[in-house]
């Protein structure tokens, strides 16, 4: 789970590393790297503990969970590759290379929106609209703070 | 839930320009010092971390003013949805939840898609390399508005 998430982390801060901007690094609060800590450690626990669903909820819930995250892996692969052509090509970039790297960013990115949008529309029906709206709300939390753990440490282009 | 703090919230995070008072407590001190560089001249650090030349410059700014301006579209529609949850969060019922859910993932989908067009176009007026840090730039300012604004919204119960 840890690498796969840091995969999904070092994709994003592609997109997310800044220079100037990159010197607040390292400045999360407790709270969020405790959050950070427990989500690389165990994220599926992280999520039903914050959903706070019945136990018949939680049935409905997690073979849907379940599936959203292996549909998750596939982009998370995708973007540890990206990362990979990033720091393999960092210190000869050109401009043609950033800018390929930049679409497939993009497109990678597109598809874990829609990723998300397809699952909470698959929950939807099945569990109350409250929860499905909580579940977008956990997932875009997570990522976001996820994202940024990420953006510590992959430079900018120069 | 205070419908005006978290307006309000958001309003200094996803408005850089705004000049409201803030509760920026959920983020490190010297973010909270970038917060107030971004709400008082987002432009400001895209200029000086872009280090453009003067002829990218007369072709780029342009369309940065665009983007912002589209942007702030999206932007403006996001505070309503926030403000509405806010006025509704206390008797949320299932069909309005629906409904805000529907309006956020069509608000994230359009700004990916906006994201990406400018991109584009920055493309093909700068240098990939620099295009890239534009992206990864205005990336990390989307990122840090938004666990600010995480830091004030509660979640839907």
């Amino acid at each position: 789970m840890k690498k796969t998430l840091l995969a999904l982390s070092a994709m994003a801060a592609l997109c997310a590393a800044g220079g100037a901007i990159a010197q607040t690094s390292g400045n999360m609060t407790d709270q969020e790297q405790l959050l950070v800590s427990q989500i690389q450690t165990d994220k599926r626990a992280v999520v039903l503990k914050a959903m706070n669903l019945t136990d018949q909820e939680v049935a409905v819930f997690t073979p849907i969970y379940d599936e959203y995250q292996a549909a998750m892996k596939q982009h998370y692969s995708r973007g540890s590759e990206l990362l990979n052509k990033y720091a393999s090509n960092y210190d000869s970039m050109t401009d043609a290379a950033a800018k390929d790297l930049l679409k497939e960013v993009f497109e990678q990115r597109e598809e874990r929106t829609d990723t998300l949008k397809k699952y909470a529309k698959k929950m939807s029906g099945k569990l109350p609209a409250t929860k499905v709206l909580r579940f977008v709300q956990i997932e875009n939390k997570l990522n976001t703070l996820l994202d940024w753990q990420a953006a510590q440490v992959i430079p900018l282009v120069r | 839930m205070k419908l005006v703090t978290l307006a309000l919230a958001f309003v200094v995070t996803a408005f850089p320009l705004a000049s409201v008072a803030q509760d920026t407590s959920g983020t490190a001190a010297d973010e909270q010092v970038l917060l107030k560089q971004i709400q008082t001249n987002k432009r400001g650090v895209f200029a000086d971390n872009l280090k453009l030349t003067e002829a990218e410059s007369k072709a780029f700014w342009p369309v940065y003013d665009q983007y912002e301006a589209d942007l702030k579209k999206l932007n403006d529609r996001f505070l309503q949805l926030i403000n509405d949850y806010a006025a509704k969060y206390d008797t949320l019922t299932d069909e309005q939840a629906a409904a805000m859910l529907k309006e956020r993932l069509g608000i994230d989908r359009k700004r990916t898609d906006l994201r990406v067009k400018y991109c584009e176009r920055i493309g093909k007026v700068l240098p990939g390399r620099k295009a890239l840090r534009f992206a990864q730039l205005e990336s990390r300012i989307d990122n840090l508005a938004m666990r600010n604004l995480y830091t004030v919204i509660p979640l839907a119960r």
